[in-house]
């Protein structure tokens, strides 16, 4: 479904991505793990448009999407719950809804409205807190809120960068059913996260990124089974 | 006790149109994250291209309107383009101290062609003054207040019940998340500042028939009384500096009615700096 070859992404003199390759197949949760810095989130940027490959190509659904606007990104289909969420602070949480079907909202009102009442069903807080401003809310409600704005853009594939941040584990392991039951609706998930151990337990493939290059990639057995990663990523000693 | 109501009708009068300049100063700053501060001056090329208008076809207001808010929008692009568009990747000083330069380029360029010469303004006379009980409506502060109302309502309608209202104020609450929900981000900024622009040449036409007359002071007037506007109400909430305007106004009128005019504007100072030192609202981030 999405695929990204030898793509070259850089600030400035600084090289965050140095020729990244990776598949995300349809229909499965493909995670990236790696340290801090690693160019996880330059990545997932690059990929939604806001930041220019300087070189390489990533094709969605067959076709070309480097260099394409970040608009033109999420009217295709691709949608990204950011770091640290950034819901809309000071709008509410129904506005937040709004404003995360932005491209759709002027050709598709019946529809928006609709897709509003099946976020309400799916997540009944947020109905709770419908008139509250997202910035009131705890932070797994606006985990939750983040997920709900990218998911009323009716997005294919859904990319999520550290879902798992600064949430207690409780919570933790709800959003991570969330994610899972999403991907058993059909959606494709590339997911970034810190927690291997979590992030391997729903991915059907995985990717280890380093310094801006892919290290290993596999199927979670296969990323377990390798010592040094499971040392450095796994806290497992021996192998 | 009438003497306090007069002038509070008077303040809350005038304070609408200081609403308006507050809005505009709100909405580029809440979406730029960067100053004007030749909002005022803008409005001032407006005005006299109004003034311009009227002289040469009397009686005709409609064209004395068309003029001030056109020629206010013409400069808006010129500010645009110099301080925010051409300044995007500097800092947000640099606009700033760039739009102190372009404040200054419109003023000499209007000095130099009318000389500092005070400008006449058309106002519909026609219209009647109110009386209600022992309060004198004047006919120039209706109208203010009821066309700065009516433009106000027309505002908020578009910014909190139109899909461009919502990618307004999703920039002003994070650009980075706006942009990856697909909203343009550059076309927004742009726009928001139009939309300012526009409201500012308003504002300028309700103030200029109140006053009749226009000089070249006016465009440091009104960003100052934009910018005070919008600093009482919290810099950036677009309700806030509604009610900034509507408070400037009114501490205005009261203290020009028992201490007279030579206090007017060290009161409303004295309260703005009392404001930014004791709430803790207009020392955090700006919002919409």
């Amino acid at each position: 479904m999405l695929e990204v070859r030898d793509v070259v992404t850089s600030y400035g003199m600084i090289q965050a991505l140095r020729g990244v390759s990776l598949t995300a197949r349809e229909g499965e949760v493909t995670c990236i793990l790696g340290p801090n810095g690693a160019g996880k989130t330059t990545l997932l940027y690059t990929i939604a448009g806001i930041l220019r490959p300087r070189s390489g190509s990533i094709s969605f659904q067959g076709r070309e999407l480097a260099g394409t606007s970040a608009p033109d990104v999420v009217g295709r289909g691709i949608s990204l719950v950011p770091e640290n969420r950034l819901v809309f602070p000071h709008m509410t949480v129904r506005e937040n809804l709004f404003a995360g079907a932005y491209v759709r909202l002027g050709r598709d009102r019946a529809g928006v409205e609709a897709d509003l009442d099946a976020m309400f069903a799916r997540f009944p807080i947020l109905k709770q807190r419908a008139g509250q401003a997202a910035g009131t809310l705890s932070g797994g409600e606006q985990q939750m809120l983040a997920v709900a704005r990218a998911l009323m853009a009716r997005p294919r594939l859904l990319m999520m960068d550290e879902p798992s941040l600064g949430l207690a584990p409780l919570v933790v392991e709800q959003i991570f059913q969330i994610v899972q039951g999403l991907n058993r609706e059909g959606i494709t998930v590339l997911l970034v996260e810190q927690n291997a151990r979590l992030a391997l337990s729903i991915a059907h493939h995985a990717y280890l990124l380093e310094q801006g290059r892919i290290a290993f990639h596999g199927t979670p057995s296969e990323v377990s089974a390798n010592e040094g990663i499971s040392r450095a990523y796994l806290g497992i000693k021996g192998g | 006790m009438v003497d306090f109501l007069q002038a509070l009708v008077d303040g809350v009068m005038l304070g609408a149109t200081y609403s308006l300049l507050g809005l505009g100063f709100t909405l580029i700053f809440g979406v730029l994250r960067r100053l004007n501060l030749a909002f005022g001056p803008t409005i001032l090329v407006g005005i006299y291209a109004g003034s311009h208008v009227g002289l040469a076809w009397p009686g005709a207001l409609w064209a004395v309107v068309a003029a001030t808010v056109v020629a206010a929008i013409l400069c808006g692009i010129y500010v645009e383009r110099c301080s925010f568009r051409a300044l995007a990747r500097q800092a947000p000083v640099v606009s700033m101290i760039s739009t102190f330069a372009v404040w200054m380029q419109l003023q000499e360029l209007v000095s130099l062609f009318e000389a500092s010469r005070t400008m006449p303004y058309p106002s519909p006379a026609w219209l009647p003054a109110l009386t209600v009980g022992p309060i004198l409506l004047r006919s120039d502060a209706l109208l203010m207040w009821s066309g700065a109302t009516a433009i106000m309502l027309a505002l908020f309608v578009l910014l909190y019940r139109t899909r461009f209202g919502t990618a307004v104020r999703a920039v002003a609450d994070s650009s980075e998340a706006a942009a990856l929900m697909g909203v343009n981000v550059s076309i927004i900024g742009a726009a928001a500042f139009l939309l300012a622009s526009t409201v500012g040449g308003l504002a300028g036409v309700l103030i200029a028939q109140s006053q009749q007359q226009v000089t070249p002071y006016f465009g440091l007037w009104a960003t100052v009384k934009g910018l005070t506007a919008m600093l009482l109400g919290g810099a950036g909430s677009l309700p806030g500096a509604v009610a900034g305007g509507v408070i400037l106004g009114v501490v205005e009128t009261q203290t020009l009615w028992h201490f007279g005019g030579q206090w007017r504007d060290l009161a409303s100072f004295a309260l703005l700096f009392l404001v930014i030192a004791l709430s803790p609202r207009a020392r955090s981030e700006p919002t919409l």
